[in-house]
């Protein structure tokens, strides 16, 4: 059998003493950044900041993501030219389908938090299981199952299953809403964002239809492989996550799921709707 | 589909000319990557935790993984991709009749009936409610090695025609005649 549980190379410790020595001879060496933003497959947001530096994650956490649609790069920049601020963007993350250990999934959240961080904002791509979704919607997470935690390894998931979601209330998630809206009212163009409760599978196999109408019996509105472990990590610590899913498809019956690529392409085409959203949210911390 | 040359396994050591394994693990995945005559693959499994009247073979149709695992966690075996899609890998027993020997003796897989597998962990015994909750979100019985072996075989680009047995009963004997056949 392969190895699956290939731990952290790093310390969030070291991993933030790695980011700092990169940014000693640069404007950000005094100031951190406002918030972090983790950018899952194919979501491509805040490109070429102002006065970036960027920096390989095997350089920060020792490892680099094996996934095609992750970069793999942490940077730092301005939000905008002459702007005091400045945030990270985390292109990339390590999953547990991967074979990593709960350590390294959790690790760049697990830095975030240590480097603190006020605020993290997390993306993903995700199977919309609301029927009123559509192809390219962006849905800021109200709520989360774990479905994919190591310890339902040990209990089998039917502990999970049986449990509710968790909700997902803060400030930041608040902000994201209201961003949405506001921009949707400005211009009609701008999808209305939905809202709704993300349910993270271990993967990497995607879902059966018998799965599917599961977790729509669990109300869960989005599925993906990703993000909860992140949101976990930032439980009762001073950085607060907030996350959206970028919806690449639609279960139904009717309509044959498509491969990663079409994930890549979907996330390819709402990344500029959510590069607004972000920089209107960012620009007001 | 065509039964014939298609892999066999049995992991409920009732079937002598099938492969038999006591339980799913690497040499199930072993030959399920090897190259074969056939798209196909047989699998047959014990089933638990059935509805009351319905505790007799059955046909799987699809399944609830509840194991909390995954067979394909890891670094992704070249064989397939690393996020396979894992709909429509089971055939019916509709998808059988195109032979004319199952016709002669009766077509009799297909007097089986059909569910809905739950996956869960190796050897775990669920209690009423577990079965209760399982049984609510779709599914009509449970078994242990089903399921990663279908998610498997998906990934290598096979079907499976899954089959469930409660424990202590038997396939009859025209099942495994139109299956040989």
């Amino acid at each position: 059998m392969p190895n699956l549980n290939k731990t952290a190379e790093k310390s969030s410790a070291e991993a933030v003493a790695m980011i700092q020595s990169a940014l000693k001879s640069s404007p950000f060496a005094q100031t951190k950044p406002v918030a972090a933003v983790v950018l899952g497959s194919g979501v491509s947001v805040l490109d070429n900041l102002p006065d970036q530096v960027v920096i390989n994650f095997k350089d920060v956490f020792g490892m680099a993501p094996g996934v095609v649609g992750h970069s793999g790069t942490l940077t730092v920049g301005r939000l905008r030219p002459r702007d005091e601020r400045s945030v990270a963007v985390l292109r990339g993350r390590f999953h547990l389908y991967e074979g990593y250990a709960w350590d390294a999934v959790t690790l760049a959240a697990r830095t975030v938090v240590e480097w603190g961080l006020p605020n993290l904002l997390l993306t993903n791509a995700a199977g919309g299981l609301n029927q009123k979704y559509a192809v390219g919607d962006l849905m800021v997470l109200t709520g989360y199952r774990d479905h994919l935690s190591l310890k339902w390894k040990e209990e089998s998931l039917i502990p999970a299953v049986q449990a509710k979601s968790e909700p997902i209330k803060n400030a930041l998630t608040d902000m994201l809403i209201a961003a949405g809206q506001k921009l949707h009212q400005e211009d009609p163009q701008f999808r209305a964002l939905q809202a709704g409760v993300y349910a993270g599978l271990l993967g990497p196999s995607y879902e059966t239809m018998a799965e599917i109408e599961m977790l729509r019996k669990l109300q869960a509105d989005a599925v993906g492989m990703s993000t909860v472990p992140e949101i976990l990590s930032c439980v009762g610590s001073n950085t607060t996550a907030a996350a959206v899913s970028v919806i690449t498809n639609v279960w139904s019956e009717d309509v044959a799921m498509g491969g990663h690529e079409e994930v890549l392409e979907a996330s390819k085409a709402a990344s500029q709707r959510l590069d607004k959203l972000f920089r209107q949210v960012l620009s007001q911390l | 589909m065509k039964l014939r040359h298609a892999r066999r396994l049995d992991f409920t050591g009732a079937i002598g000319d099938f492969d038999q394994f006591e339980q799913f693990g690497q040499p199930v995945m072993d030959l399920l990557r090897t190259e074969a005559r056939s798209p196909l693959v047989i699998v047959v499994d014990h089933g638990y935790g059935f509805a009351s009247g319905n505790d007799q073979p059955h046909i799987v149709l699809d399944h609830l993984n509840l194991s909390g695992d995954n067979p394909l966690v890891g670094p992704n075996d070249p064989i397939g991709q690393r996020f396979p899609v894992v709909n429509d890998i089971y055939i019916g027993a509709a998808d059988t009749v195109d032979q004319e020997e199952t016709w002669s003796i009766g077509h009799p897989l297909g007097k089986l009936r059909n569910g809905i597998a739950a996956g869960v962990k190796q050897g775990q015994k669920l209690t009423d409610d577990q079965l209760k909750t399982c049984h609510e979100l779709g599914s009509h019985f449970y078994c242990y090695n089903l399921v990663p072996t279908m998610i498997v075989a998906a990934h290598a680009g096979l079907k499976v025609l899954g089959i469930i047995v409660p424990e202590g009963q038997k396939l009859d004997a025209k099942v495994l005649t139109a299956i040989a056949r």
